[in-house]
């Protein structure tokens, strides 16, 4: 079956207000082309999932299309806070809850499993779970009916969407990616829908010259448009390296809410779709990050 | 020595912690800083793994800004998923792991989360991320702080990640925090809360606890630790060169 689709229709068709959202990218592949789409086009209401986030979460808080957060890490990374995020709980505007990395790593696999928890020894101390604490997630435990060992159980997260960002894929959608991979398809696996954008369209044939690289078969896929460069300002492993620069300048402009609107303002509102986007990075800019891309290759 | 910025310092002070050999779960910043200066000088058998899924990283080439990082990759033995390397964690594989949070206190309690209380917060930050997995089950855990009193406390805001707990060996998970470095001293957990057990190179014991709140006693084993060697001095240039500029 083709499912390949132009990435406007992936979000119009298949993003409803109000689901809660798997975003791929474990800061590889982060799925910046699809989620400026949902902004674009005025989603509400979006419960945001996944275990350690990029600058994406914060802008997607920053851009009022999420009202609730779960997620084990939500910042920056090395670089500093979330500063719309920051901004939204110190506000009281959204609502949100603290898991950790492995905890949220585990809700996905739960649901990928289709069982309703997963055992583990975290989330037992600390103030994360903890039930004098208001706000703070409700974490249950179990004593393990083999060996007495008190477990806490982790309940399965089941997102609506997933939203990912890959090399490439058939138009049957059999995607494949080399490089890091984090949560990503932990987290896809574990959604009702899956939808993709890729570099690029490949043949069936060079799918199965390499299909350990497959990581999300084509029956779970529900549609997928080829978005070069969909996953700038992060990278895809031997096609284009990370844009540091843009991350740093997302730290400065975000400090505050006349910053955020004019970096959303630049990068989305006034580009009316990505090649607009890719346009306004300049391909001067896309140049260098090209030659930065890592000399590995997918098949 | 004092010439050096602060970051290198504490590079090479918890550098020091890490033993030739040991697997060792690394977050980014100051920790990552640590272990791969080790393994540019004093244990080259160190094998470094980040949540993302990264095995035998060596991210030689530029200072990571996230454990997804292009650099983290770059060298890598082996690329699997989060769901590997903390299955790996949990089951008591990774015999060391190095942590930084923006407070401590004095049972190697550490918060990531906020400033001020939970619901109505001074300063929300960035929350946890793998930094409560790898404090919970990590073999051993070494603690990273600059020397800045506004950060140690008798008590943090918020326990992101937990330190010593009577309840550790009920709940069958390691001890928790052996050590916390800062750039002026070594401070050992052994005797149940943090203690001064070490003073780096070039600081005296006044240094080592000037501005803390905490009550510190002195291990029985207290030492001054020895300069640090061409070696480490020498890695430390190699692989930590941004934290010059």
């Amino acid at each position: 079956m083709d499912k390949s689709a132009e990435i406007s229709d992936l979000v119009e068709e298949h993003v409803n207000d109000g689901d809660t959202i798997f975003v791929g990218g474990f800061g590889h592949c982060v799925p910046f082309a699809l989620c400026f789409e949902i902004i674009r086009q005025g989603k509400r209401d979006l419960t945001l999932c996944r275990s350690g986030t990029d600058i994406l979460f914060d802008i997607m808080i920053g851009a009022g299309v999420a009202s609730k957060v779960i997620f084990g890490y939500l910042g920056n990374p090395g670089i500093g806070l979330g500063h719309a995020f920051r901004r939204a709980v110190e506000a009281g505007t959204l609502t949100y809850e603290d898991w950790t990395n492995m905890s949220m790593i585990l809700r996905f696999e739960a649901a990928r499993q289709g069982i309703p928890f997963l055992p583990a020894r975290i989330l037992q101390l600390g103030d994360i779970a903890n039930a004098s604490i208001p706000g703070t997630i409700e974490v249950k435990t179990i004593d393990c009916p083999y060996t007495s060992e008190k477990l806490a159980c982790i309940p399965a997260l089941k997102p609506d969407v997933a939203l990912v960002h890959a090399h490439q894929s058939d138009r049957s959608g059999n995607v494949q990616l080399i490089g890091v991979d984090g949560d990503m398809f932990t987290g896809a696996l574990a959604s009702e829908k899956i939808l993709v954008t890729v570099e690029r369209f490949v043949d069936t044939a060079r799918i199965t010259r390499l299909p350990e690289a497959t990581r999300i078969p084509a029956y779970r896929t529900t549609a997928v448009a080829a978005v070069p460069w969909g996953a700038h300002p992060s990278y895809v492993e031997g096609v284009y390296g990370r844009d540091d620069d843009q991350y740093f300048a997302y730290d400065r402009e975000a400090r505050n809410v006349e910053g955020l609107e004019d970096y959303l303002r630049r990068w989305i509102y006034n580009c009316a779709n990505h090649s607009a986007y890719l346009n306004a990075v300049g391909k001067k800019r896309l140049n260098v990050l090209e030659e930065q891309a890592s000399r590995r290759e997918i098949g | 020595m004092i010439g050096l910025p602060v970051a290198i310092r504490l590079a090479l002070a918890a550098a020091r912690e890490l033993q030739n050999g040991e697997v060792c779960f690394v977050g980014i910043g100051n920790p990552s800083d640590a272990a791969l200066l080790a393994k540019h000088s004093r244990a080259p058998e160190l094998t470094l793994i980040f949540e993302s899924g990264v095995v035998g990283s060596n991210p030689i080439s530029k200072p990571p800004l996230s454990t997804g990082s292009p650099s983290v990759a770059e060298k890598a033995t082996m690329i699997t998923d989060g769901l590997a390397v903390f299955s790996e964690l949990q089951a008591g594989r990774i015999d060391v792991g190095l942590l930084s949070a923006a407070q401590v206190d004095l049972f190697g309690n550490l918060n990531s989360t906020v400033i001020g209380s939970y619901n109505q917060p001074k300063i929300r930050m960035v929350g946890s991320g793998g930094a409560h997995d790898i404090a919970c089950l990590v073999k051993r855990l070494i603690i990273l702080m600059p020397h800045d009193p506004r950060r140690f406390l008798e008590k943090v805001d918020f326990i992101t990640s937990p330190g010593l707990s009577d309840r550790r060996s009920d709940l069958k998970l390691p001890p928790g925090p052996v050590s916390l470095i800062t750039e002026r001293a070594r401070f050992s957990f052994e005797s149940g809360t943090a203690a001064l057990s070490a003073t780096m190179p070039g600081y005296s014991e006044e240094d080592a606890v000037e501005g803390l709140s905490w009550k510190v006693k002195k291990t029985p084993d207290f030492a001054s630790i020895e300069k640090f060697g061409k070696k480490e001095l020498e890695a430390a240039r190699s692989c930590l060169q941004y934290l010059f500029n």
